[in-house]
């Protein structure tokens, strides 16, 4: 326990040790507060203009009620900060074991105390920790902007967890990718392609039967991610993503076994 | 190698990248994703070959071990996901609570003669269909109930013959029965199923010629949608034309007079006593102001009302009237049928109400108060007050009291039990009523009540729901924006620029 | 330089040799078609200061790698104190204090923090780990150094940091490799100092290509040359008898 303690105390005063970590927040507080307040002046524009049109004479009737707060701005902004997250995500996990490889750490570590296990354990709680303040950093303002508007806080809730869990999801196959990776940049490419992959398999539809189509539909992040967004919270979408951290978890893990074997 | 495996991830992230930004799957995607597939198959096979030669078996041992790590954590995810799935556990925290649902669409479902198959037809960018397919999803979890989506555009055959005339809209089909719901609600779904049940019909004779509320009146003042919830509950309407009966039909379940504006027949009246008197049911809607004989025929029956408004200052100014003269109420007869299930957070809501004074005409009959307003209500002997915007003063000699807004009685005749339910208002089963809080649930399980129908008696799913379409004030929005959206990541980046700094001099 | 003098005579040093067997046997290691390592056999003896050398590519640091069970052997036998560093790392782990070849440091952490997550990571806490920090502060003479960022020192002094951690723990078997590819001249001489020092208490394995630093650190040497052992042997055996070139280049008939 010691060794695995030590090691995420380290892990802690490198990130935020460095410039790096407040860079990557400052980043995605800013993209998605940008991303939030462009579709609430637009929805703001749209419900004026029929509203003037409505009071200018036009016979088009009352403003239409898909035409409101929930599904003009927030589905929409939570489907592209669903997207956006795979691109940002995996730049803050390319570093976490890629970096140890080429500096050579990883060889130090490994002539520790500290097994495989605790190594994988140590980085991806540190991770999940950090990822974590990146979404309450970032939910703040929309949260502010949605509550305003009425929303409820078991919904905002439940909004937040999945938006958390979707980001721990893309941490988790950003950590997996970086285990395996030589370079930290094809460990983000590498992540970017998993996470695009996994985000939809809509575009396999088409190709396939019901029961591929079944199977690919449970293992899409977006139809996961998005009955959060809904307001449910369900065991199985639960499961879902701790499962998918325990995976990641182990693919992380074997990279160490592959080390060994191929060198 | 590394190169192409390299180059092969940046060729899916780019094809998949395209597909989700154009929402199509074109060359350029497939492309890409074919390509990178490949050359990672390539770039794996040829980091794979270095195993050549290995044969120790610490090697194999250490291999298999990890594999087998990767394997049993895939095994664990499945069934911890399958499990939990199956549980079908879930929590629902929307703001309209609109994914769990009510004990009447469970009972609807379980109720079906024949499995049900629901078809989502929807638009390409069209976000409401998400919501829908949730909610169906939540309904085939619990019950019988298979369903599938399909793009409008690949089915306009479908779309002419299901009168499909919007995106988002679901097709139930029972046997050879469809139903088609437009704007999908639990609780438009919920009358789709019912109309699917086979129900026992009950006829109902409704009055008609004296002013009454008119069931095909389909404007705000009117009870079209009072007809349209009576037919789905398994009622046949008919009119009952007071100018011209004699008797009322042997047929009739029970009749229903909404608030005639004109004194009904004198033969019309004595009919409705006749009716009565061998075990008939009658729901009878009365307004403050108006006398139409209905008043004496209730009064004949132990139900007197004055023509007084009811005011409940409890309820304070609604719908535009002076405080309370619109009643809110959220008092109820604990344990009659009739309301069942409301209470002090399931509320009805009334526009200008008469009250009623109960005195049993023969031992044996019961009569009792079924929707009250609050103690704090007294009543108003001027009718001016219904338009009247300033608040009525009570006068010393009006007392406070619970005083019924609804009442429900029985009574043994001629070796039957004849019913009435008498309402002190009309307006709150218009159209533009109806669907406000609990006066549907209120009507119909009265009437349901009425005609011993107590097993349907339930409370039913909303069909509308909170559109929260008020916009964000641009000024608030600005000083939110610029409060938490910039200020958090300029108080990072001067954390950042510090911490920089410190360590160049460290 | 306060250093630890470790000038005994043979027969004190037999009496107090401590520090761990290193069997090697057939010990052989392939990554794809190459042969890093073919047929190793190799013993060194508790508390020996043991040379590895030859050229760039010639195995040293493979082999190191298999010692500390970064690697796993595709074939033969490695041992240490009869322990597998492939099967029993854990085991063999807590006997080692590595000096890698290049300075792979934590360039963002202060010195004593990394000491601190070093003795951490070696398990160790409270007061022991404090006067372990403090000693391995002192030792290496590191104490005015202590919160200075590891990225700002220059790296005869992140060597200094290097060793220090590895000693944490006083371990019985020490491995360093290449201790002084990089250093001016002043700085090579500082950390051939420290290891100078060092020798004698515990077992000791210097990977290194120089030869004056074998001459200097060691008791004997191992010459490898493309995987393969060309010489073993006492040090001034090895590298005095003429020149010891040949064996670098792998020249038939100059094994020893």
């Amino acid at each position: 326990m010691r060794p695995l303690l030590a090691l995420v105390r380290k892990e802690i005063t490198v990130l935020f040790g460095s410039p790096m970590a407040y860079l990557s927040l400052t980043l995605v507080v800013l993209v998605t507060a940008l991303i939030f307040f462009d579709h609430l002046r637009l929805y703001n524009q749209i419900l004026f203009l029929y509203a003037s049109s409505t009071l200018g004479g036009f016979e088009t009737g009352t403003v239409p009620d898909y035409i409101n707060l929930r599904d003009s701005v927030f589905f929409p902004v939570m489907d592209t900060l669903g997207i956006t997250l795979i691109g940002v995500v995996p730049l803050v996990t390319m570093r976490v074991f890629a970096e140890e490889r080429a500096r050579g750490t990883d060889e130090f570590l490994v002539t520790t105390h500290l097994s495989a296990g605790q190594i994988v354990l140590a980085k991806f709680a540190v991770t999940y920790f950090f990822v974590a303040l990146m979404m309450a950093a970032s939910f703040v303002y929309p949260a502010m902007a949605i509550h305003q508007g009425g929303i409820g806080a078991e919904n905002l809730l439940a909004i937040f967890l999945g938006l958390l869990l979707h980001a721990i999801a893309l941490a988790s196959i950003g950590l997996a990718c970086s285990a395996f990776a030589s370079s930290q940049l094809v460990a983000a490419v590498a992540g970017w392609a998993v996470g695009f992959v996994l985000w939809d398999f809509g575009w396999a539809s088409p190709f396939l039967g019901q029961t591929a189509n079944r199977f690919l539909d449970a293992i899409s992040l977006h139809l996961r991610y998005g009955s959060f967004a809904e307001g449910i919270v369900s065991l199985a979408n639960l499961a879902y993503f701790v499962g998918l951290a325990l995976v990641a978890a182990a693919v992380a893990r074997f990279s160490f076994d592959w080390r060994r074997v191929a060198g | 190698m590394r190169g192409l495996g390299a180059g092969g991830l940046i060729a899916i992230a780019f094809g998949m990248g395209s597909y989700y930004a154009t929402d199509h799957f074109g060359l350029f995607s497939g492309v890409n994703a074919l390509l990178g597939g490949l050359a990672l198959a390539v770039a794996t096979a040829h980091a794979l070959s270095r195993l050549r030669g290995a044969s120790a078996p610490p090697f194999r041992g250490i291999l298999l071990r990890g594999l087998l790590g990767i394997a049993a954590a895939l095994l664990l995810a499945a069934a911890l996901e399958r499990a939990a799935h199956h549980s079908g556990v879930q929590f629902d925290w929307s703001f309209e609570k609109k994914f769990a649902l009510s004990e009447a669409t469970l009972a609807a479902l379980a109720d079906l003669p024949c499995p049900l198959t629901a078809s989502l037809y929807y638009e390409d960018f069209d976000p409401r269909s998400r919501s829908t397919r949730l909610l169906l999803r939540t309904m085939a979890q619990t019950g019988d109930l298979h369903f599938d989506e399909r793009r409008l555009d690949d089915h306009p055959d479908e779309e002419n013959r299901y009168a499909i005339g919007t995106s988002n809209t679901i097709v139930f089909r029972c046997g050879d029965e469809f139903q088609t719901v437009e704007r999908p609600t639990e609780g438009a779904i919920y009358e789709a199923l019912y109309r699917f049940r086979s129900l026992e019909s009950r006829t109902l004779y409704v009055s008609r010629g004296a002013g009454e509320g008119d069931l095909e009146r389909t404007d705000a003042l009117g009870f079209s949608g009072l007809s349209q919830a009576l037919v789905t509950e398994g009622y046949r309407l008919r009119e009952l034309v007071t100018a011209s009966v004699s008797e009322i039909p042997e047929e009739a379940d029970a009749v229903v007079v909404i608030a005639p504006a004109r004194p009904l027949p004198g033969e019309a009246i004595d009919a409705l006593h006749r009716y009565l008197e061998r075990g008939g049911r009658l729901v009878a809607f009365v307004e403050p102001g108006r006398e139409s004989g209905i008043e004496d025929l209730l009064a004949r029956w132990g139900i007197r009302s004055k023509s007084a408004v009811l005011i409940d200052p409890a309820s304070g100014p609604v719908d535009g009237g002076a405080p309370g003269v619109n009643p809110i109420a959220f008092h109820y007869a604990t344990s009659h049928p009739a309301t069942r299930g409301l209470d002090s957070s399931r509320m009805t809501f009334f526009r200008g109400a008469r009250s009623f004074e109960l005195r049993k005409p023969r031992p044996g009959d019961k009569l009792s108060g079924v929707v009250f307003a609050s103690p704090r209500s007294w009543l108003d002997p001027d009718i001016a007050v219904l338009s009247s915007k300033v608040a009525p003063e009570r006068p010393p000699e009006a007392a406070e009291d619970y005083h019924p807004i609804a009442v429900a009685a029985t009574y043994p005749r001629e070796g039957k039990q004849a019913r009435i339910v008498a309402f002190g208002d009309s307006d709150f089963a218009s159209n533009r009523h109806l669907r406000t809080l609990y006066n549907l649930d209120l009507v119909l399980n009265s009437i349901h009540w009425a005609l011993e129908r107590e097993p349907d008696i339930t409370l039913r799913p909303k069909t509308s729901v909170a559109t929260m379409q008020f916009p964000l004030p641009l000024a608030n929005t600005l000083r939110m924006f610029q409060g938490l959206g910039l200020l958090l990541p300029e108080l990072l980046l001067i954390a950042a620029a510090i911490l920089w700094l410190r360590r160049r001099s460290a | 330089m306060d250093v630890i003098s470790a000038r005994r005579t043979a027969t004190e040093a037999e009496a107090h040799r401590s520090g761990v067997r290193i069997a090697a046997k057939g010990l052989t290691r392939r990554f794809g078609r190459h042969t890093a390592l073919d047929r190793l056999d190799l013993e060194i003896e508790p508390g020996e200061a043991f040379g590895l050398l030859g050229a760039n590519g010639a195995g040293k640091t493979t082999f190191i790698r298999l010692l500390t069970g970064y690697l796993v052997p595709s074939a033969g036998d490695l041992t240490v104190d009869g322990l597998s560093p492939a099967r029993e790392f854990k085991a063999v782990r807590q006997r080692i204090g590595f000096v890698a070849e290049t300075l792979r440091l934590y360039p963002d952490l202060r010195v004593r923090s990394f000491l601190r997550f070093a003795a951490g990571a070696r398990n160790l806490a409270g007061a022991p780990l404090r006067s372990a920090i403090d000693e391995a502060l002192a030792r290496f003479e590191l104490v005015d150094l202590a919160d200075r960022l590891i990225g700002h020192l220059s790296k005869g002094l992140q060597q200094r940091v290097s060793l220090a951690q590895a000693f944490l723990a006083d371990p019985p078997l020490v491995i360093v490799d290449e201790p002084t590819i990089g250093l001016d001249p002043v700085q090579q001489e500082e950390v051939r100092a420290v290891l100078r020092g060092l020798r004698g208490r515990r077992t000791l394995v210097v990977c290194t290509h120089d030869l004056g630093e074998a001459r200097d650190l060691t008791d004997r040497v191992a010459i490898l040359y493309r995987g393969r052992l060309v010489a073993l042997g006492p040090t001034s055996e090895v590298l005095g008898a003429g020149d010891a070139l040949p064996l670098f280049r792998g020249d038939e008939g100059a094994r020893r």
